[in-house]
């Protein structure tokens, strides 16, 4: 079961952050992301990443957020290990920040989609004025992703049963042994969507451009507090990161780690 | 005029030397539940997908004949407008159910008809109501039963209130409790509501129960089409007996029984009572 | 000979909801064991054990005696065969030929004899015409065969088909039910994951019912096919015969047994009309 993909699975809840309106959530998501991407040191970012636990633990959601940074940590030790051995100078501590970063962007989009239902997000989408024959695509492509994991996991389960040893090997080997399971999964996947598509026509897709959503989305009190607060602290962030104030900061905690 | 009209109907799919309808001809009222079976290949899913303007907008490729359902010209009538007269419930429910709500999802249809919310609300709940599903309203369509879930896709189909429900192997993944109630449930929509139920089945064990007729497809064209009881033996070549009509058949042989086969369990042990009964 | 031996398996796919419950069967070789139950019973994760594609969090599995947390997939698979509902999971290859040629390569089969053994199977199964063909130009039920034809091309002792009769016509079944009895009086192991009941009837020696992830009733199809109790808690429903027999035994006819297939019952009543057993 791949625990990986798992961090970007919606589970209905009521909590005040699944509550929230999805376009109030995409500007938390813009906030953290931008923070993440902008923020050059360890602890701005441990900060960043503290706050993103807060509002998972406020969306119950930290267990499924922890389950699946199991599945990352091979590539955030990638991370780190690439980046130690190959920086001139500082290396610790970039490594960490690097690492680090990633997290916290995964995170961001894990407190997004983890708390926003595909079709939520596709009628806010259509509320800001897409069109149906594009916000069906994102409702489609995130609805899927589960189907597509498990579809993966059958097809790889067939193979070794044929004797395909897809764990052994060289790495040429292993590649070639992984492209064997590209075929039958495109095919599956190009006739499921076949599925889809007579599915959407049995259901009047495609007779109007825009329609008028079943559920009514209207921005409350929550939602303008949490987009306010996101673009001020965006704005703040910015302003601070060009700072010689910021860049103080981090040469302390450069200090700190010493030539590690 | 006929609910559903087909005359000579043949059909090949674009890039394809073969046809898949040769020359099929149907008509078909409200309130019938028409069993449609035959061997693989035999056309059923091809003629499914007239009905409902798959074929030939969809499907591309060469259509003649006379195709008309509620009185619209199929090749003439876009299928966002056939899906407001006949519905479509295919066998994957996985394929068919998009949203993270049974609620969305029944409303879905009706968002796409461009119908005001106030009426997709009443209509929602009306169809909740009708198919049991109120205290599903909230729940994620993939954390249901596959029962369940073909449940919401007949629900979902069958909100935009079409005179035919078209369907094609709705239970072939399910396990034979839910297959039955699926299909009772919708015999009880030809017989309530008077909608035309066109079923493609294999399992004739679960399905000819409920069969008002049985047509029989077999490369491309129908071969037999009548009262169920009748045609399971016609056509046993074919799509095989249920086992009741096995038993009833060797009776028959023997001597004891004439008439039409059982098709239940049912109605073969009454036979059966009637042939003891009657020697002794 | 117990060719796959179950002990009280355990298992669960997140670790909080248990799939399978303690699990205890056996398969035999020269038997069809049915695993029946409905969707979610646990019957296709408890297969999946039987090749080592999943290993049990208590309990173990023995296939012809080795553990399976001890091998791997591909040694397991040696011996015990795995055909998928779908075949669409796993046909990959350009040509059909190549689909059965992979599988005896893998299985460690000598070139030349592969190229022996896949004509002998392309034609056993009725597709040496596509030899040269892409297995997706092929119908459905031709994928199938396809499937099963690669699996058995390396002769493994025991076969797991699941749900191999879901959505299949009429001439198909039989062809399966055909195959399923031909492997048997070989000497193979038969598992047929199944919710179909008829089909059961038919091939099936033995019946192990699953709900909750347990094993509710196990033992010879005519019993266990034929106990109401037992087959409504799989969520299943009885045979047609058996469904019939029940309702005259009801109705205060005096059968000698509730029959399992059509004959049976024929041969039933024959013998209350001549008054006797039969």
């Amino acid at each position: 079961m791949s625990s990986v993909l798992d961090v970007f699975r919606f589970r209905r809840k009521n909590t005040p952050l699944h509550r929230l309106d999805p376009r109030a959530k995409f500007a938390i998501l813009v906030l953290f992301s931008a923070a993440s991407l902008i923020l050059n040191d360890l602890a701005s970012l441990l900060l960043v990443l503290a706050a993103e636990v807060a509002l998972l633990a406020v969306a119950r959601s930290a267990g499924e957020w922890l389950r699946s940074l199991k599945g990352l940590s091979m590539l955030v030790a990638m991370i780190l290990a690439l980046n130690y051995l190959t920086l001139p100078s500082n290396r610790l501590f970039t490594a960490l920040t690097l690492a680090l970063r990633f997290i916290c962007l995964t995170t961001a989009f894990s407190v997004f989609f983890l708390t926003t239902a595909a079709d939520e997000l596709a009628t806010a989408l259509e509320a800001s004025g897409l069109p149906r024959e594009y916000s069906i695509m994102f409702t489609m492509s995130l609805r899927f992703v589960p189907s597509l994991a498990r579809d993966l996991q059958t097809i790889s389960d067939a193979l070794r049963c044929r004797g395909l040893e897809l764990e052994k090997g060289g790495l040429r080997t292993r590649i070639r042994n992984y492209t064997y399971l590209l075929v039958p999964l495109i095919v599956y996947e190009l006739r499921r969507s076949l599925m889809i598509a007579e599915a959407l026509e049995a259901r009047g897709f495609g007779a109007l451009k825009r329609v008028e959503p079943y559920v009514e989305l209207r921005l409350g009190r929550a939602d303008y507090a949490a987009i306010a607060t996101s673009c001020t602290l965006l704005a703040l962030t910015v302003a601070l990161r060009f700072t010689s104030l910021y860049e103080a900061f981090v040469r302390l905690q450069l200090s700190i780690f010493g030539e590690l | 005029m006929a609910l559903v009209e087909l005359i000579d109907v043949h059909f090949r799919y674009a890039g394809s030397e073969e046809y898949a309808l040769r020359g099929v001809s149907l008509e078909a009222e409200e309130g019938e539940f028409v069993l449609l079976v035959g061997p693989s290949g035999c056309g059923k899913s091809t003629l499914l997908r007239v009905l409902n303007g798959l074929i030939p907008h969809f499907y591309e490729g060469d259509f003649r004949g006379v195709a008309r359902v509620a009185g619209l010209d199929v090749p003439k009538t876009p299928p966002h407008v056939l899906a407001r007269h006949v519905g479509m419930v295919f066998q994957d429910p996985e394929n068919q159910l998009f949203l993270s709500s049974v609620e969305r999802e029944i409303a879905f249809g009706l968002e796409n008809m461009g119908l005001p919310r106030s009426e997709i609300r009443r209509r929602v709940r009306e169809v909740l109501e009708l198919f049991g599903l109120e205290e599903l309203k909230d729940r994620a369509p993939y954390e249901l039963s596959g029962g369940q879930q073909q449940k919401v896709a007949i629900a979902s189909v069958m909100a935009l209130e079409p005179r035919v429900l078209a369907m094609d192997e709705p239970t072939a993944n399910l396990d034979p409790i839910s297959a039955l109630e699926i299909l009772s449930l919708v015999s009880r929509l030809t017989r309530e509501r008077g909608v035309l139920a066109i079923v493609v089945e294999h399992r004739l064990e679960l399905a000819l129960r409920f069969a008002t007729r049985m047509v029989v497809m077999d490369g491309g064209r129908i071969v037999a089409s009548g009262d169920p009881r009748r045609v399971v033996l016609e056509a046993s070549r074919l799509v095989g007996f249920p086992p009741v009509v096995v038993a009833h058949q060797l009776l028959r042989n023997r001597g004891l029984i004439g008439g039409a086969p059982p098709l239940t369990p049912e109605a073969l042990s009454e036979e059966i009572l009637g042939v003891i009964g009657w020697r002794r | 000979m117990e060719a796959i031996v179950a002990e009280d398996v355990h298992f669960s796919y997140d670790g909080l909801q248990p799939v399978l419950n303690g699990v205890s069967l056996v398969v035999r070789t020269g038997e069809v064991l049915a695993l029946m139950g409905e969707n979610g019973a646990g019957k296709t994760t408890l297969v999946k054990h039987f090749v080592g594609l999943l290993k049990p969090r208590r309990g173990r599995v023995l296939v012809f005696g080795v553990d399976t947390r001890e091998a791997t997939v591909a040694q397991l698979a040696r011996r015990v065969g795995m055909v998928f509902q779908n075949p669409d999971h796993q046909l990959f290859a350009e040509t059909v030929e190549e689909e059965v040629l992979f599988t005896l390569r893998n299985m460690g089969v000598p070139p030349h004899e592969a190229r022996a053994i896949c004509d002998a199977v392309l034609r056993e199964f009725d597709l040496a015409r596509y030899r040269d063909r892409s297995p997706y130009s092929l119908s459905v039920g031709e994928r199938k065969r396809l499937a099963l034809a690669s699996v058995l091309s390396y002769d493994p002792d025991v076969l797991v088909l699941d749900e191999p009769t879901a959505g299949q016509d009429y001439f198909n079944k039989s062809k399966i039910a055909r195959l399923v009895n031909g492997l048997k009086r070989r000497g193979k192991g038969v598992v047929v994951v199944t919710h179909d009941v008829e089909f059961a009837a038919q091939v099936a020696d033995r019946v192990a019912l699953m709900a909750g992830g347990r094993v509710v009733r196990e033992g010879p199809a005519a019993e266990v096919l034929i106990d109401a109790q037992a087959i409504a808690a799989a969520r299943l429903t009885l045979p047609q015969i058996p469904a019939a027999a029940a309702i005259l035994r009801e109705r205060g006819v005096k059968l000698s047994r509730i029959p399992l297939l059509p004959g049976g019952l024929y041969a039933e009543v024959i013998a209350l009309l001549d008054g006797g057993a039969p």
